[in-house]
């Protein structure tokens, strides 16, 4: 293939692309339907494996859901069930695994999964991107092998991530009281979520959600050529926080944060009705204060074990948490026009300073890459390749030591933390990079087109 | 004539003694005669399930030993034909690597237990601190009929590092059948998971395995337990252990000030790509407008 898949392209250079079809058998509704058909073979595959063989391929987390949700069933409270940890709602969802089959939960999942697929294929035909680049960004979350097995083994981040998208859309195409339902309920869900409300609220512009009609997007093919439209003008970030704070308190802001909140308060009211403190410890306060002092890629881990047996103070919690914060507000104070470069930003350099890391937090933002690679100027040859290569290592790195430390019995504590150094240090790089080669786009466009020379006013 | 007599009462003697000092290492009897634990009658299904419901907080000897007492069967259910409490515990052994291993017991059961009408042998082991057993793992074994009941009591919090959990036992029923007697032995194969250790300078923190305790019970609702041996914490003859690695005090200052000056360092560079990109992105614009 001459023109090879779309990081290998300089993306700037689209519009001089003319072979912009995919091959015909490349098409979307192929990829979904080959991906539905992968994911329900490993589904079955996976029955195979549990029942023939040492190590299950099902995750321990769908077992703990399905004990969960068939305690539920039964009337009882789901958080009988040690080490559930999530909101009733997902108990409930899987309900049908004790009378229908135990499989349904991964079905389930797994639909969420190709839902996100499609979602992201909305998300970049709405934004005008080729056909072609919007396939082959596609195949990154529907082919990416940790995406189809993190369904199939029943883990349950795919609906986090469907949801998240569909906000996205909701945002799009001006539905603010949708977009606000689905983000307290995804806020309820998982706590992290949270994080993305500044940037929405930021982004809720009263000169661009004009009621009753779609908002208008700044599309792909806008900065491809060499001279900018005005529209698309880029105030430094300082002075475009202050204007979009000075109008903080508009009716649509004021809007999205009732009908969100108010979501999530009765969200949990109705939890807490139901399973009481329980609820409030296990679904919330643990996520929240969790501290654990097992082995995991944070660099924090080793720091944790060996203050176990003390505990930290007030201080010393709040000085550990001034990284991820100073990270967080200075990715917002940037980015937040480009809502989506965004929100990836802010979920990776999240997990990556978190007190805990877990493989399943990767899904977080392995969702919202293939909805930023269109804008990037990065080629796979060799700047994106260093990227993934430099990542996996660094995960493969820790796992290596992590396998002596689990299934050796070595001390290797300090080599393993050494490696969760190295595993923040790719982060950084990645995100560095990224940050780098990203074509800044905002998601939405004003109305007001500004004369050349001045500087755009709000009113 | 009573030299004779002597001879031979001199010769019971020697022999009883030899018998007795043969197998002495391998029996463990019951603390002292005076207050032997023989028999139990219990009414529910495991003997231990009533243990922490009762305001029983540890699983040292003495407190079991008194829970044990209190389930001792009145004297009209006392069987006459009371046979001499002993099991053998033939080998016992901790295998694998890593944090989950196994603990290996045989034990052999003596032939004259096969005329008593008890087909199930009881295993309660009381696991010391550092380790513990997962109990969805150990009921997969049961309904793969690896055992024929099992259950854990106690701390069974799987996340918790040792300093901040307790104790916990795990019951095990395996069903006794006749060429069970002549065979010899029922082996058992446990499986164990290790906790985070407390600290320790040398790198790893040793878990010591006392022995276990055996009963002999029969299969219905209201059990009669015979018991064979109440093991000890620890044993005099086999030291059964397990090193697991633990953090290393020392470390603690260096990692803490890295720990944290690579977040910062982390958060330096990725504030200062961020403000460099939208300046440059601001100095774009505003050249070509």
């Amino acid at each position: 293939m001459s023109q090879g898949f779309s990081e290998d392209n300089d993306m700037s250079r689209g519009s001089e692309n003319t072979d912009d079809e995919p091959p015909k058998w490349l098409s979307f509704r192929s990829l979904l339907v080959f991906s539905m058909f992968l994911r329900v073979f490993l589904i079955v595959y996976g029955e195979w494996q549990d029942a023939n063989m040492e190590v299950r391929y099902t995750d321990v987390d769908y077992i703990v859901f399905s004990d969960a949700a068939s305690l539920m069933a039964s009337g009882e409270s789901p958080y009988k069930r040690t080490t559930y940890r999530y909101s009733p709602l997902l108990a409930l969802l899987l309900t049908p695994n004790s009378f229908f089959h135990r499989s349904f939960g991964k079905f389930l999942f797994s639909a969420s999964d190709l839902l996100v697929g499609w979602f992201i294929h909305t998300i970049l035909k709405e934004r005008k991107v080729p056909e072609k680049i919007c396939t082959y960004s596609v195949m990154v979350w529907l082919f990416n092998p940790f995406t189809f097995t993190i369904g199939t083994r029943g883990n349950c981040e795919p609906i986090v991530c469907a949801m998240v998208l569909w906000i996205i859309i909701s945002l799009m195409r001006g539905n603010l009281s949708q977009a606000a339902l689905w983000y307290g309920l995804v806020v309820h869900f998982r706590v992290y979520p949270i994080i993305y409300a500044l940037p929405i609220i930021l982004v809720l512009d009263s000169q661009v959600f004009r009621s009753g009609q779609k908002p208008p997007l700044e599309d792909w093919n806008t900065g491809q050529a060499k001279t900018p439209t005005s529209n698309t003008e880029k105030k430094t970030f300082l002075f475009s926080l202050f204007t979009a704070l000075k109008s903080l308190f508009s009716r649509e802001r004021i809007m999205f944060a009732l009908v969100s909140g108010g979501v999530f308060l009765a969200c949990n009211a109705v939890s807490f009705y139901f399973y009481g403190h329980e609820f409030l410890h296990e679904a919330l306060l643990y996520h929240l204060t969790r501290t654990d002092p097992r082995h995991n890629f944070s660099i924090y881990f080793y720091h944790i074990y060996l203050h176990y047996e003390r505990q930290f103070s007030a201080l010393e919690k709040l000085i550990s948490f001034l990284p991820q914060f100073t990270v967080q507000f200075a990715l917002v104070s940037c980015f937040w026009q480009d809502l989506v470069f965004c929100i990836f930003l802010q979920t990776v350099a999240f997990v990556a300073f978190n007190k805990v890391i877990t493989a399943q937090y990767f899904v977080w933002f392995y969702c919202l890459l293939p909805l930023i690679l269109p804008w990037s100027r990065m080629k796979l040859k060799w700047e994106g390749l260093l990227c993934i290569i430099l990542w996996i290592g660094a995960q493969t790195h820790w796992l290596l030591w992590g396998y002596m430390l689990e299934f050796k019995g070595l001390n290797v504590f300090l080599q393993l933390w050494v490696a969760g150094l190295l595993f923040l240090a790719a982060n950084t790089f990645v995100l560095v990079k990224i940050i780098q080669r990203h074509r800044f786009s905002p998601l939405f466009r004003r109305y007001e087109s500004s004369p050349p020379k001045h500087v755009k006013k709000l009113h | 004539m009573a030299s004779q007599r002597r001879r031979s009462l001199l010769t019971l003697i020697f022999i009883c003694c030899a018998i007795s000092s043969a197998s002495s290492d391998q029996v463990r009897t019951s603390y002292g005669d005076s207050d032997q634990i023989r028999s139990l009658c219990i009414s529910d299904r495991f003997i231990m399930e009533s243990y922490f419901t009762t305001s029983h907080t540890s699983l040292d000897d003495s407190e079991f030993r008194n829970f044990l007492l209190l389930q001792q069967c009145s004297s009209e259910h006392d069987p006459t034909s009371i046979v001499p409490a002993t099991s053998l515990i033939q080998h016992r052994n901790v295998t694998g690597e890593g944090s989950h291993r196994n603990l290996l017991t045989s034990i052999k059961l003596l032939p004259f237990y096969s005329e008593s009408k008890l087909h199930e042998l009881v295993i309660l082991e009381r696991l010391p601190l550092g380790v513990f057993a997962d109990p969805f793992e150990l009921q997969s074994l049961q309904q793969r009929r690896v055992f024929s009941d099992v259950s854990v009591f106690g701390d069974t919090n799987l996340e918790l590092p040792s300093f901040r959990s307790n104790r916990s036992v795990v019951e095990i029923h395996v069903e006794v059948s006749p060429s069970d007697y002549e065979n010899g032995e029922i082996s058992l194969k446990l499986p164990l998971h290790a906790r985070y250790q407390p600290l320790d300078d040398s790198g790893y923190s040793r878990v010591e395995f006392g022995e276990p305790d055996l009963f002999l019970c029969s299969s219905h609702e209201q059990r009669r337990c015979l018991v064979l041996s109440i093991g000890r914490s620890k044993t005099e003859t086999r030291s059964v252990f397990w090193d697991i690695p633990a953090g290393i005090r020392g470390h603690t200052e260096y990692v803490s000030a890295l720990t944290f000056a690579a977040a910062v360092l982390s958060a330096i560079s990725i504030l200062v790509a961020s403000v460099l990109s939208s300046k440059v992105e601001s100095c774009k614009n505003s050249k070509q407008s």
